[in-house]
């Protein structure tokens, strides 16, 4: 879903775009930009309903070691598992077309109050991780690019590369090792005081920080903020490494311009060539890369969420698809895969609007 | 450009102090308390008891939900609840008289006919995940009056009922709140207040955090409670050790690793504290697809690898002592339990008695033996258990154990169609009494379908189910254990003790930790 960022100045024979059916070029792409989420969905839903079939039910997976056979099968007739798969797949999709994903079948939630309630936990998470992604990544390739191939640019490229290739669970551990001592907190959205007063903030947006905000006390704030640090950096980190080497490749290539050598020319200082003229020209690529990055961001959300106890949607999905909770994580993928498509398009449909270059 | 960017300065700013003002504005007031905090890596299934049949959601029914009958701290005795009496009436009627004045915390009265509801509707709900199995053998419930309730059983003195009145399928709900048809959502169910047990439930997040106030009207088994307590749950058993050991988190009660119990231990701000456990861990043999010729051969086998095993070492080298030597099929602790394997086949390995056994029955040696275990289902330990199983077996070239492992489902199904001649299982009790461990196990038609049938072992099961004197049930229970460890249709391994680490200030742990496996946070103070 990403767009092709074409540089038509590069190629003479662009021609002008034309309108069709009454809609400009624009208009036209989005619009089947927007049309390709459906299909897309269908395919993701149709084959995670198929592939959880394959790997198991969820009561053989509870009783399978103390019912017998003929039990089991009683109760999966009376949860509706022995109908034929055909049957039970054409009556999901008619019921989440509805907007009903149903109740889960291990521990009889709405898994729209999973979505909405466990995806707000995500979504603060994310927040954070990409609050430290772009408070690492950006400045720091910044630097980079400035101290090309010196030694705080070939410490920034391994540091780049050790964030982003270290498995995030990895990162997780050794950073509560090396904070747990200390009395940091290393597991939970907050401490346990924290918690049970803010499950009191009415209406309560389930977003941790603003819950507290809400309630007006700055312990709570502090103790939140306090929560959110482990988990945000070691998501962070994975996004932060890609951004800093994204800004300085980007940026390296910017300083090459001709506007920024006549810039030069004319007599403008270095700090200011960097800062003013290349560095933001540099970070359009970072906006369209964003897209990509959001499926990053809840690939990872799934182990630092289980690794920090961080109850989110990929928290919720490790342990539904641990129980083979068929409508759970069918609920869960199809959101988290509507969130990543949902997020593409409107990064493209950003580029498209700013970046003269895109030839839709 | 330099404007732009100041206004976007002193509006970030104008933002950052609005928040820093409302975070210090004059709040709400919040009710910390002085209660405790329980961690656990159990998970809720339901809080309604038409809905769930499993340890995390029985953890929270026995705080909120009162039982006919139930078990006084550190006690196996059976003790009334929101009963006065219970007793049979006939042979199979089992009745009930209620204590006259209970209430539910929302008002309502707690009758005979809403323990009659209760019971009822889990049969008629038979929810997937529910506790209706357990109620086989209640044929009918009725409420007389509003004080006595009688239950009709399908066989003629079952000392097993009143047992099942204490499990999963035991809580009484209020019947004006709770669906006749439907299982309860947890939310409904805490906004309902239905609850007549020594704790209310106040904040509720499923799995992630569940508040237990006090209830002042509670009368019943368990006594006073003496702290509000705060029920955290966690995926990570490993998160769970690092906050009890901050002590973030005053109890961590089910399930931490054995290393982990074994580098607690060393700590000096908690202490460990155990009691005894329910929990079996076996190897199943399949009479049928097992080595050897002939029923001789095959019964030599099993003796042989009962000779050959090493209890001890197993509990200690991979399990830290979190698990102890089972040496019967009930074990200890149990009622009626005895040693038969201790006896029978010794404590130490004894393979000239292994040889012998196979010798005489005239097996070839080595036997080859396809041994399947499973990854994800009983911890992570299973590997080094199983690998120390297949090294005794293997010490003296009496067996040739290849071992193979299979992913849980798969490993359900495939156990119960003769596809494993020789497989790991465990078993959790549904209650604390001898024949949970032997009826579900050797009657016919039993869960684990490994061709075991015997007339006489189903006499004794029958006759030890409904004898309703204590010294000829016991006498009965020991001769069922003795022809276990003769036959070995299963091959006990270890018992698992029940272990909670607490904060050194938090008292009556240890109390609440005995053979009736239920967690009382009533005990628990600081």
């Amino acid at each position: 879903m990403t767009t092709d960022v074409l540089v038509a100045a590069d190629s003479p024979a662009a021609e002008p775009p034309q309108r069709r059916g009454g809609l400009s070029p624009l208009a036209r792409y989005l619009l089947i930009r927007l049309a390709l989420i459906v299909p897309m969905l269908w395919v993701l839903v149709t084959l995670v309903f198929f592939l959880m079939r394959v790997i198991g039910d969820p009561i053989t997976a509870a009783q399978g070691g103390r019912l017998t056979a003929e039990q089991i099968a009683e109760r999966k007739a009376e949860a509706g598992l022995d109908r034929p798969i055909l049957t039970q797949y054409v009556e999901y999709l008619g019921d989440i077309v509805r907007g009903d994903f149903g109740r889960t079948l291990t521990d009889n939630r709405e898994v729209t109050d999973i979505l909405l309630v466990n995806g707000a936990a995500t979504l603060e998470l994310s927040f954070w991780a990409l609050f430290v992604a772009f408070g690492l990544g950006i400045p720091l390739g910044r630097v980079a690019a400035r101290h090309r191939d010196r030694w705080p640019d070939v410490v920034l490229r391994l540091f780049a590369i050790v964030a982003y290739a270290a498995p995030v669970f990895f990162v997780g551990l050794l950073l509560k090792l090396a904070t747990a001592p200390f009395g940091w907190p290393t597991a939970g959205r907050a401490s346990t005081a924290t918690e049970l007063t803010l499950a009191k903030v009415d209406p309560q947006t389930n977003i941790m920080i603003v819950d507290a905000i809400l309630w007006g006390e700055p312990r709570y704030v502090v103790d939140v903020l306090q929560h959110a640090v482990l988990p945000a950096v070691a998501l962070g980190l994975l996004t932060g490494g890609v951004f800093l080497r994204l800004v300085r490749v980007n940026l390296l290539q910017t300083l090459r311009a001709d506007y920024v050598t006549a810039a030069r020319a004319k007599g403008v200082p270095e700090r200011k060539v960097v800062s003013k003229h290349a560095f933001r020209n540099a970070l359009v690529p970072v906006v369209t890369v964003m897209g990509m990055q959001v499926a990053m961001l809840l690939a990872g959300a799934v182990l630092t969420e289980t690794t920090f106890e961080w109850k989110g949607i990929g928290y919720e999905l490790a342990q539904y698809l641990i129980r083979r909770d068929f409508l759970a994580v069918q609920g869960i993928v199809t959101v988290i895969a509507f969130i990543v498509c949902v997020a593409s398009f409107v990064i493209d449909a950003v580029v498209a609007l700013v970046d003269p270059r895109v030839r839709f | 450009m330099t404007l732009l960017r100041r206004r976007m300065t002193v509006l970030a700013s104008a933002a950052l102090a609005g928040s820093v003002l409302a975070a210090c504005g004059a709040g709400q007031s919040d009710d910390d308390g002085d209660s405790l905090i329980v961690g656990t890596t159990d998970k809720v299934v339901s809080i309604d008891p038409a809905g769930a049949y499993d340890n995390g959601s029985m953890a929270v029914q026995t705080q909120v939900y009162q039982y006919l009958l139930n078990f006084p701290p550190g006690s196996t005795e059976l003790t009334p609840d929101a009963a006065e009496e219970c007793d049979f009436e006939s042979p199979t009627v089992y009745v009930c008289t209620i204590k006259s004045g209970l209430k539910f915390a929302n008002g309502n009265d707690l009758t005979a006919s809403d323990v009659a509801f209760s019971f009822q509707r889990i049969v008629d709900i038979n929810d997937p995940n529910g506790p209706a199995s357990l109620l086989g053998a209640m044929k009918k419930v009725e409420a007389r009056d509003d004080t006595t309730v009688a239950f009709t059983l399908a066989a003629p003195n079952d000392q097993t009922f009143p047992q099942v009145l204490v499990t999963s399928a035991g809580p009484i709900v209020d019947e004006e709140t709770y669906p006749a048809d439907e299982v309860l959502d947890d939310d409904a169910a805490v906004e309902a207040n239905g609850f007549s047990g020594p704790y209310t439930i106040g904040e509720y997040k499923k799995n992630e955090l569940a508040e237990f106030k006090i209830n002042p009207d509670y009368d019943g088994t368990y006594g006073e409670p003496k702290s509000d307590v705060t029920l955290r749950y966690y995926a990570d058993s490993n998160n769970l050790k690092l906050d009890v050991e901050k002590g973030d988190i005053d109890v961590a009660h089910r399930s931490l690793t054995p290393t982990d119990i074994e580098s607690l231990e060393k700590s000096d701000d908690v202490t460990v504290h155990t009691g005894p456990g329910g929990e079996l861990r076996y190897i199943v043999f399949n009479l049928k697809t097992m080595p050897g010729d002939d029923d001789e051969q095959k019964q030599a086998v099993r003796q042989a690898a009962a000779y050959l095993l090493d209890r001890e070492e197993i509990s200690t080298e991979v399990y830290k002592g979190t698990y102890t030597p089972a040496y019967s099929i009930v074990p200890e602790g149990q009622v009626g339990a005895t040693e038969a394997f201790k006896d029978k086949y010794g404590a130490k390995p004894d393979p000239d008695a292994a040889r012998k056994v196979l010798q005489d029955a005239g097996v070839s040696t080595p036997v080859e033996l396809n041994l399947q275990w499973n990854p994800d289902h009983y911890g992570n330990s299973s590997d080094q258990e199983y690998q120390a199983v297949k090294r005794q077996l293997e010490e003296g070239g009496l067996f040739s154990v290849k071992l193979q492992s299979t992913e849980w489902n798969t490993y359900s199904e495939e156990r119960v169609n003769d596809a494993y001649p020789a497989y790991q299982l465990g078993w959790f009790p549904d209650f604390p009494d001898p024949d949970n461990y032997l009826t579900p196990f050797f009657a016919p038609n039993n869960f684990l379908q490994s061709h075991y049938e015997d007339d006489r072992m189903t006499k004794l099961l029958d006759s030890e189910r409904t004898d309703a004197d204590q010294a000829s049930r016991e006498a009965t229970l020991a001769k069922i254990q003795e022809m276990v460890a003769e036959q070995v249709p299963v091959l006990p391994l270890l018992t698992g003790a029940q272990v909670a680490v607490a904060g050194n200030d938090v008292d009556g742990v240890s109390e609440t930790l005995d053979p009736s496996f239920k967690f009382r946070f009533s005990t628990l103070s600081k």
